[in-house]
């Protein structure tokens, strides 16, 4: 009798519904609709790296000291540097960062002394040529440009 | 090497069984190993099986001396879990020896062996199945060789395919 | 009379891009109608020279890459390797990052067998379990994001201790997590355990002895689960592991089900050691004193730690150079898919991948 009854009024399935309906709040949601929204990442994420300018002159924190290059175990950073002759120190002349065979491991950033070279939060570093992921100084001093989203 | 001697019950057993196979036996950080001769390969590391329960071959290895005569070092590293205690055994040999395969011994020492012929070229007489295991079948050469570069193709590499200068 | 239909042996291509194989392994199976009667592995497919590039390669700049051998569990790899050099340098960590590392690895631990559960039941057909392992292994990866910037290859541990230290939220991220686990490790075995077509995968299937295993060098779980108490935690302990209260789980029957039975137990245990660290923790530095130009004597060490999967080594020798002369990993992985060969054979195709699954390894550490 409870049989044909809990038949009749289909309980076995609103059952089922019920664990499914349980569970539907907005806040269950972990889909990240991800072009529309940037994912929030770690605060320490090792993401493109940044060659880092002095806020207050523009002028790079960088001394040519080779650090990073020496420490990078892909050895893909070169630093280019001169003597100049009236401050006796190291001036940059260029600084390329080949990012196609880059770990992220951090290492170099670990090394600067200066904290001039960082890894950042910025993760869209796609190309579609090899030769768009050597980072030359420029670049590496205003970040990756990504293309915006539209619909 | 800043080594020790290793002295123990086991360490003066072995020497008393094979007084003229056993060439050295040392510590270092506290860690014990016996280099024999190669010939005697099989029968010591059998005799550890059989009567001290060495019976878990953590690991068989080799290194390359390409200065020395006798090339090759064939690393075993023995565990017992009776004793809980590790044991490693090293015997040295030119490129043209062949050193006794311990599967008869230890099933493990099967891709353990491969492994090193694949890396080294040294061959095991009496491998029931020698050929190479992680490199394809067709590869040239023995990478873990010491005369093979990698730094001279990665930077040939890295000239051919992104046109710059490497760091190395 | 009776007419038999004439059977003939067939080879099997089973992968490299198999779904079950859990990577690129291929197997060449000869099948009698559905049993197998050899089997043979094809491995190599991801071998990247890893010990060849350690030989190239300064002590603290090859760290980086152990993370990408057993990928699923790279904090374990990067705390052999770290040990390993410093037990070649003679020094040891501070007390504080000890204890840190046995929590990530404990964490790592947690994450590899998550990882594990999710996928072996995803071969065997059961595809809830994988959502919700998986739900709970992002939360142990968002702590690794937290701590250390990367989720995967964390390269968390530096040689002498730690780089980077606690981050502000960690305690509350792990307390969340350690309250919440417990329910959801009993959820997975409501799902599980009981469950007739699990049960009549796993239990009987791939039975592999204790005494087969020693033979076999087979570490880890699948050892555990053949009886034998033996964990290196335990047996050799290191980073602090003997200050913990832990038990070993073991199984009796060496099959299928007993691995899984002691690796979610073994998730448990973790949870355990990952709480009395917490408690615990001490305070003060969280580096020791590494010389910059890392340059040890000349000296050869072996130094194994207990991994997810088993027993994972380092033998590192050294000529005095910055670069070691030779670095050899054992892989955990690579010895106990030697074995694969002992338990599969006589065993049905179905049941292959049944062995597999439990048998948990990783093709990038195989390969390496």
């Amino acid at each position: 009798m409870v049989e044909t009854l809990r038949k009749i009024f289909l309980a076995d399935l609103l059952t089922g519904l019920w664990v499914t309906f349980k569970t539907q709040r907005t806040s269950n949601i972990v889909t990240e609709q991800y072009p529309l929204e940037r994912p929030r990442v770690g605060e320490r994420f090792r993401g493109a790296p940044r060659l880092n300018n002095n806020p207050e002159n523009g002028e790079t924190l960088c001394i040519g000291c080779d650090l990073c290059a020496k420490a990078c175990p892909e050895n893909l950073i070169v630093v280019g540097t001169e003597r100049n002759k009236e401050t006796r120190r190291l001036d940059l002349t260029y600084f390329t960062y080949d990012l196609s065979r880059c770990m992220f491991c951090g290492l170099c950033e670990d090394a600067c002394p200066v904290d001039a070279l960082e890894l950042t939060q910025d993760f869209e570093m796609a190309s579609y040529t090899r030769d768009g992921l050597i980072w030359d100084r420029q670049m590496l001093e205003e970040g990756p440009r990504p293309t915006p989203y539209t619909r | 090497m800043a080594t020790e001697a290793w002295q123990d019950p086991l360490s003066a057993a072995l020497a008393a069984t094979f007084p003229s196979s056993v060439l050295t036996r040392e510590s270092f950080r506290g860690q014990p190993f016996a280099l024999i001769t190669p010939t005697a390969w099989c029968d010591v590391l059998s005799w550890l099986l059989l009567n001290h329960a060495f019976d878990y071959l953590a690991d068989l290895t080799a290194v390359d001396f390409p200065q020395s005569p006798d090339r090759f070092e064939l690393i075993a590293i023995l565990y017992s879990f009776s004793a809980n205690r590790y044991l490693r055994l090293k015997t040295r040999f030119p490129e043209s020896f062949s050193p006794a395969s311990l599967t008869p011994l230890f099933p493990a020492a099967n891709w353990l062996e491969r492994e090193v012929y694949d890396m080294f070229g040294i061959s095991f007489a009496g491998h029931p199945n020698l050929k190479r295991i992680l490199l394809p079948e067709d590869w040239q050469g023995f990478p873990l060789r010491k005369e093979k570069s990698i730094l001279a193709m990665d930077q040939s590499w890295v000239q051919n395919h992104l046109g710059i200068k490497s760091g190395q | 009379m009776t007419n038999h239909l004439e059977t003939s042996e067939m080879v099997l291509n089973m992968g490299p891009q198999h779904p079950s194989t859990h990577g690129v392994l291929r197997l060449i199976l000869k099948l009698d109608g559905e049993r197998v009667k050899s089997i043979e592995c094809v491995i190599g497919y991801l071998h990247r020279g890893v010990e060849k590039i350690g030989e190239n390669r300064t002590y603290a700049q090859f760290a980086p890459y152990v993370d990408r051998m057993d990928y699923v569990a790279a904090v374990s790899n990067g705390l052999g390797y770290c040990l390993a050099v410093e037990k070649l340098i003679g020094i040891e960590a501070p007390p504080r990052a000890q204890f840190v590392r046995v929590i990530f690895a404990e964490l790592n631990r947690i994450a590899s067998h998550l990882l594990w559960l999710g996928t072996s039941a995803l071969d065997l057909g059961a595809m809830t379990a994988l959502f919700y392992t998986m739900r709970e292994r992002e939360d142990v990866l968002k702590i690794f994001e937290n701590y250390c910037g990367a989720r995967l290859t964390t390269h968390a541990f530096r040689i002498g201790g730690l780089q980077y230290e606690l981050h502000d939220t960690f305690e509350a991220e792990l307390l969340a997590f350690c309250a919440s686990f417990p329910a959801r490790l009993d959820e997975y075995e409501r799902l599980l355990t009981q469950n007739p077509i699990w049960v009549d995968r796993l239990k009987g299937i791939g039975i592999l002895t204790a005494a087969d295993c020693k033979a076999y060098a087979v570490s880890g779980p699948v050892l555990r689960a053949a009886g034998l108490p033996w964990d290196l935690r335990k047996a050799q302990p290191y980073s602090s592991y003997d200050q913990f209260d832990f038990d070993i789980p073991t199984g009796q029957n060496a099959d299928s089900y007993d691995r899984y039975l002691v690796r979610i137990e073994e998730m448990r245990q973790s949870l355990r050691i990952i709480r009395q660290a917490l408690d615990r923790i001490p305070s003060g530095p969280i580096l020791a004193k590494v010389p910059k130009v890392l340059k040890p004597a000349p000296g050869e060490i072996y130094s194994s730690i207990e991994a997810p999967k088993g027993e994972l080594g380092y033998y590192i020798v050294s000529d005095g150079s910055l670069q070691p002369w030779r670095l050899r990993v054992r892989p955990p992985s690579f010895l106990n898919l030697a074995a694969l060969e002992k338990m599969a054979v006589g065993a049905l195709v179905a049941d292959v991948v049944a062995i597999i699954g439990t048998l948990d390894f990783v093709l990038g550490e195989v390969d390496r």
